[in-house]
């Protein structure tokens, strides 16, 4: 799989628009997508192979120190004199707001021609073979067990290929990720659905995974229909990494995302240099931090991917920023500026988000509990960052008593509280971590991006409910 | 959207196709503050096209989406890779919808209006309400956008259907004493009012001053619990979901036609009729992705589940003689419960929730309370950082509908539900 031949034809046409533009304003930028995506899926009566939501298109971002102008479109072909009128006609405001706009630093246009690529081994499957490793998949949860309703295998591939052109910037990049899934549908007098989620860019990774954990999807299923309700109550906890990189996403991660700095959103921005978190927590964020899900070279604002320590010893260090905030704010960008699509905005996101790992023994984490649960799987979770209170879902729990795990299910457990306390409370970090690239992320209730989070087990103490 | 429907009938492998086309041109405006930081336009098209192949006796399809970038060469390629795609899946046979033309739009006073003027006013709607106080707009986007969506397929389904939509994300902000507060809340429309949008702001500026005064309560206590229009849609979308064609024939339906969500129940009893339209709401439509005219019906009446819903694909594999097509809009019938009830015993009314969260399999119902009002028998007090959780099967049995109705987003029903005895931690 190489870059887009269509993107990679259009380099010329983007510094055509780009210098028509130019003409009106300071800095101008072109973004061209393109994003394919394949969906491979079978259960015990229905299977699909065909392509998943993709993308392909541009979106132009222009600046003169005042308000920011962006234009998406599908095509740049033709008279780039005619489109450029177009786009500054389409993005005029009425005469009321012209006295109403921010003013910020002019964009920097900071020279570099560079292109990047990541392989991955998706060219080595063909459509047949990956539906039939679903059917097959499918077929083994389905006869492993005859209270098994229904089983569903899905393998999810996909390619992001991008050019960023500005007047003295030139950028490409191309790489993959693919996601697998396996759920089942149970029913042992209770109805539940138990899944497992794998992401690699090698597909032969993921098909390995998904392979070796049927059988714990099965025990999983099992189990959770002897789950219980949890009683509501302040407990000790430990987090299996997807419940670590939860938190760190939720509670903490949306907190330091600068454009809410910039629109006084976030607590966060007065607390800089200030303790937040027990001092044995560290927390990173950045395109360079990890391989996975948001491992990209440059962002959509044309910035170089970063690795950002957030929390360091306790004290929060750094946020997270994209093009337009960090203007604003007199900061250095990050390269966390990302979009939806072509079609969005750009914002300050997160991209692989984790608590970085510690000394302690997992074991030794679990044997130090009197009564708690240990916490496995994200369901969901939503932020506050203004107010630091959280509510963050598991999949479910298992208790723990007398410093050993039993057989005792619990599920669903909703973690809810002030994120301070949550943070502080962490007096365990194990050595062992974690990075769960699966994940889609929204800013408020839209916006979604795709993002990993994980991390080592954390001890905290929270409200389970 | 011809030369492609051309290019799909010349090519002999396919046995049928659907075309869906969305057109979309928006003109959005974000303000940080009262200051514009951002103007946005768009002018995109989103081309989907599924091709169905008849082999074995069986039926696949595939999808694949065309980009205006794309040549003839490249959208001949693209059929040839979906039809061969088709040929490995093999679905039970079903039929596409047939027949229909239509070219309808909702209803709207936004047609004909300058997108640029109407940002404009919509902005100084919203900030008509900035002036309490202590309070302040701290982010204000609007989305102003235009959606033509035409369905095509084999089997002569022509419709399109035009929506007029606005979405705005306001956060008041409220800030006394060094300490500040924010409410979050989006509002969508497909009827401009400005003095509706400046009264719907107003109340969240009055909410997120009360949350700047909110004192956590003495917890753990149980207490009857009131929700508001939003996450009465969230209980009740829950349980339609459960009802969909496609949930049935996977095994994934909890619930089969007949049972008592509310057994042994002394509440009101639930209504449920899912709908294509809903005055005001932007999902409103006449048909679905497959070009399947909407047909309201009943899915839970007097809290017995009673009809199933969804894609006509599914309904016929269960069925359904006349699938109703996959509607996305909900009205509840009207309760008996009153103010005066609600106010007979202590109750805490939600205005602020993280998210209702429900579990269907786990018989659960709870969520973090970011605002609520505590009515503690005498007076009412605003309260956060709670949260609350419940036994979904009890809430339901004991739940009270207001008698008092309204319009909210997809939601038409009782203005509250009281659900009885929860615990707040």
């Amino acid at each position: 799989m190489a870059f887009s031949a269509y993107l990679d034809g259009k380099r010329k046409d983007c510094a055509e628009l780009v210098a028509a533009l130019r003409k009106k304003f300071s800095y101008v930028s072109v973004l061209g997508t393109d994003v394919r995506a394949s969906a491979y899926r079978a259960d015990r009566k229905s299977s699909m192979a065909q392509d998943a939501a993709g993308e392909c298109g541009f979106v132009v971002k222009m600046h003169d120190g005042g308000a920011f102008y962006e234009y998406s479109l599908d095509d740049i072909s033709g008279d780039k004199e005619a489109l450029a009128a177009k786009i500054i006609a389409a993005t005029e405001t009425d005469a009321a707001l012209c006295g109403r706009m921010i003013s910020a630093d002019v964009l920097r246009d900071e020279p570099l021609k560079e292109d990047f690529v990541r392989e991955t081994d998706f060219a080595s499957y063909g459509d047949a073979e990956l539906l039939d490793i679903c059917r097959e998949l499918s077929a083994e949860l389905c006869k492993a067990d005859e209270k098994v309703l229904n089983a569903f295998a899905m393998i999810q591939p996909y390619t992001v290929s991008k050019l960023f052109v500005t007047e003295k910037r030139e950028l490409s990049q191309h790489y993959g990720w693919a996601n697998g899934i396996l759920m089942v549908i149970y029913n042992d007098g209770k109805m539940v659905q138990a899944r497992e989620v794998q992401g690699s860019d090698k597909l032969a990774e993921i098909i390995a995974s998904l392979r070796a954990s049927t059988g714990k999807v099965i025990d999983l299923a099992r189990h959770l229909t002897k789950a219980k309700p949890i009683e509501p109550g302040v407990y000790d906890v430990i987090t299996d990494s997807s419940i670590s990189g939860l938190i760190a996403h939720e509670a903490f991660g949306h907190g330091v995302e600068m454009d809410q700095f910039v629109k006084d959103r976030a607590m966060a921005k007065d607390c800089m240099g200030e303790y937040v978190a027990s001092p044995i927590t560290n927390m990173r964020d950045g395109a360079a931090a990890a391989h996975s899900v948001a491992s990209y070279f440059f962002d959509d604002d044309g910035v170089l991917a970063h690795d950002t320590q957030i929390i360091r010893d306790g004290v929060l260090v750094a946020g997270l920023s994209d093009l337009a905030s960090a203007s604003q704010l007199g900061t250095e960008p990050t390269g966390n500026g990302r979009r939806d699509s072509y079609k969005r905005k750009a914002y300050s996101r997160m991209t692989n988000t984790f608590f970085c790992p510690g000394k302690d023994k997992l074991e030794d984490m679990i044997a130090s509990i009197k009564h708690g649960y240990m916490l496995f799987e994200t369901n969901n979770g939503m932020e506050d960052p203004k107010n630091w209170q959280i509510q963050c879902t598991a999949e479910y729990g298992i208790e723990i008593v007398d410093g050993k795990l039993t057989d005792n299910y619990v599920s669903p457990v909703v973690m809810s509280g002030s994120v301070p306390e949550l943070l502080k409370s962490i007096s365990m970090v194990s050595d062992n971590f974690n990075v769960i690239g699966a994940g889609m992320c929204g800013k408020g209730y839209k916006e979604w991006v795709r993002v990993s989070d994980g991390g080592p087990n954390l001890k905290v103490r929270v409200k389970l409910g | 959207m011809s030369r492609l429907i051309e290019l799909l009938k010349e090519n002999g492998g396919i046995d049928g196709y659907r075309v869906t086309e969305k057109a979309t041109v928006s003109y959005e405006l974000f303000f940080v503050h009262r200051k514009l930081e951002t103007v946005r336009a768009t002018d995109t098209v989103d081309t989907a096209v599924t091709v169905y192949v008849d082999h074995d006796g069986k039926r696949g399809d595939s999808s694949f989406e065309v980009y205006r970038s794309m040549t003839e060469t490249d959208i001949r390629a693209k059929i040839e890779t979906a039809a061969a795609r088709a040929r490995l899946v093999d679905n039970a046979p079903y039929e596409l919808p047939e027949g229909g033309e239509l070219n309808a739009a909702l209803p709207t006073n936004m047609d004909g209006e300058d997108a640029k003027a109407l940002a404009t006013r919509i902005a100084d709607a919203v900030y008509a309400a900035d002036n309490i106080p202590g309070g302040s707009i701290n982010a204000l986007e609007i989305f102003i956008y235009k959606d033509t969506v035409r369905v095509r397929n084999s089997r002569g389904v022509d419709k399109t259907q035009t929506t007029h939509r606005v979405m705005i994300e306001a956060i008041p902000t409220f800030t006394e004493g060094g300490e500040s507060v924010e409410l979050y809340e989006d509002h969508r429309f497909t009827t401009f009012d400005a003095e509706k949008v400046t009264a719907e702001i107003a109340e969240k500026m009055r909410e997120v001053r009360d949350r700047a005064a909110a004192q956590k309560p003495q917890t753990p206590m149980r207490v009857n619990v009131v929700l508001r229009p939003k996450e009465i849609y969230g209980l009740v979308s829950n349980l339609a979901h459960d009802l969909n064609y496609a949930m049935v024939y996977s095994h994934g339906n909890l619930h089969k036609i007949g049972d008592d969500l509310q057994e042994g129940g002394s509440g009101d009893k639930l209504t449920v009729t899912l709908r294509g339209v809903i005055e005001g709401s932007e999902l409103s439509g006449y048909f679905d992705s497959d070009g399947t005219e909407l047909t309201d019906t009943c899915v839970i009446k007097d809290g017995k589940t009673a009809a199933y819903f969804g894609a006509s694909r599914y309904g016929q594999y269960i069925g359904v003689e006349r699938p109703s097509g996959n509607l996305r809009c909900g009205e509840v019938e009207a309760g008996t419960l009153t103010d005066e009830e609600i106010a007979s015993a202590p109750y805490i009314e939600c205005a602020s929730l993280s998210g209702l969260q429900l579990d269907l399999y786990n018989d659960y119902i709870g969520g973090e309370i970011r605002l609520a009002y505590y009515f503690d028998g005498k007076q009412t007090v605003p309260v956060t950082g709670i949260s609350m959780s419940g036994k979904l099967s009890e809430v339901l049995a004991g739940m009270r509908l207001a008698k008092k109705t309204t319009i909210s987003g997809q939601y038409k029903g009782p203005e509250k539900l009281l659900m009885k005895d929860i615990a707040i931690l």
